[in-house]
């Protein structure tokens, strides 16, 4: 038996864990991307540092996942911590974002 | 062409109330309809016979066996590898040892098929109806602006520049043609809140919840997790199983734990 199997038989990854973690993750992201469109759409960005705006601040929220949350072992509760914690869902929280910041761009700038 | 002015301009903040606060309350409870509406109308898991059950349970049987191997004791696992191969390959668990060495019959005649195809159809449609709704609604009702009680013509400012060609899309029902693509109409603010509420489907209904587009696109594309069973004939799958069971590798995982667990409190 190959060493990995015999690793994961000894450790297993127990997949209801593992799916909890990421929806609790995705859940976070869809807010913060919420918040973060409101924050946007009140500052009046435009097209390009809005979206600028959007990329670095996922990043400080999956920087802020990662050593405060996950305390600094992101492989405790992540298989593959680079793929799924820095780089995950983006699509969801991203329409979430333009929806809020087009909201609120609409209602402040007026 | 001249090159574009920043166009500003000053917009009904009645506007706003009366029309983007309407449909995206309505379009978050036709969400939730829809999730209530499907989980209403899904048909419960059709009652088998006996004799099926126990085929299509037995395999499982085997499979898991396979799987969840090294968590038993050999001996453990010996007598039930036994048991499980000879039952197997004499057919014990079969639901109609008759037909055993005969082809299978078509599966458009077998009624349980069918009524697996028209739960998967009946999910799409109960999709596809509401939206198509939706927009004709929003079209009827909150289009051709100028000539609309409120002053200014357009909804919303789109904080980011789209190229012209969505324009005709994004603009339907407004009059002048030459208006910068980012004041948009009623229209484009539907399909943004489309895809802007899936996060809040999933946050308000848990996951799992049939108001979210991207689930249902996957649960297109898997739409047969419950019927390989009868496409395929029953005795060539056990028999294969058996053999699956034969070749596995036994390393029982309580294997050397002492030594693991006295290097881990080391």
């Amino acid at each position: 038996m190959l060493p990995e199997e015999r690793e994961l038989a000894l450790n297993p990854i127990v997949q209801e864990s593992v799916q909890h973690n990421k929806r609790t993750l995705l859940n976070t992201r869809n807010m913060t991307a919420s918040l973060f469109g409101v924050a946007a759409g009140t500052l009046g960005l435009e097209s390009y540092p809005g979206f600028l705006f959007y990329a670095v601040l996922s990043v400080l929220v999956s920087a802020l996942v990662h050593f405060v949350a996950a305390d600094g072992r992101p492989e405790r509760y992540f298989y593959r911590p680079g793929r799924e914690l820095w780089a995950g869902e983006v699509l969801g929280p991203l329409s979430s974002y333009v929806l809020t910041w087009t909201l609120f761009y609409g209602l402040v700038r007026a | 062409m001249a090159p574009p002015v920043a166009q500003t301009i000053h917009r009904d903040p009645a506007l706003f109330y009366w029309i983007l606060l309407p449909i995206t309350v309505v379009m978050i409870f036709t969400g939730i309809l829809r999730h209530y509406a499907q989980t209403l109308l899904q048909s419960g898991p059709k009652k088998q016979p006996v004799r099926l059950l126990r085929q299509q349970r037995s395999l499982m049987r085997g499979v898991n066996l396979r799987t969840n191997a090294n968590v038993l004791s050999p001996s453990s696992f010996q007598t039930r590898k036994a048991y499980l191969v000879s039952a197997f390959q004499d057919g014990a668990f079969l639901a109609d040892p008759e037909n055993r060495g005969k082809p299978r019959g078509n599966p458009m005649s077998d009624p349980a098929m069918m009524e697996g195809m028209m739960g998967g159809m009946k999910a799409n449609v109960a999709m596809m109806v509401p939206q198509t709704l939706i927009m004709g609604w929003i079209n009827a009702f909150f289009s051709g602006f100028v000539i609309s009680a409120f002053a200014p013509a357009r909804l919303v400012k789109l904080p980011f520049p789209l190229t012209p060609q969505f324009k005709s899309m994004l603009q339907s029902g407004v009059g002048t043609r030459d208006l910068d693509v980012r004041w948009v109409s009623s229209m484009s603010w539907y399909f943004l809140t489309l895809f802007g509420l899936q996060p809040v489907y999933t946050f308000i209904l848990g996951n799992n919840n049939a108001a979210s587009q991207v689930t249902q696109q996957m649960a297109q594309m898997n739409p047969g997790a419950g019927m390989m069973g009868p496409d395929q004939d029953p005795d060539k799958l056990f028999l294969s199983e058996a053999e699956n069971l034969e070749v596995v590798e036994h390393r029982w995982i309580l294997d050397g734990v002492e030594d693991r667990l006295l290097a881990r409190s080391k």
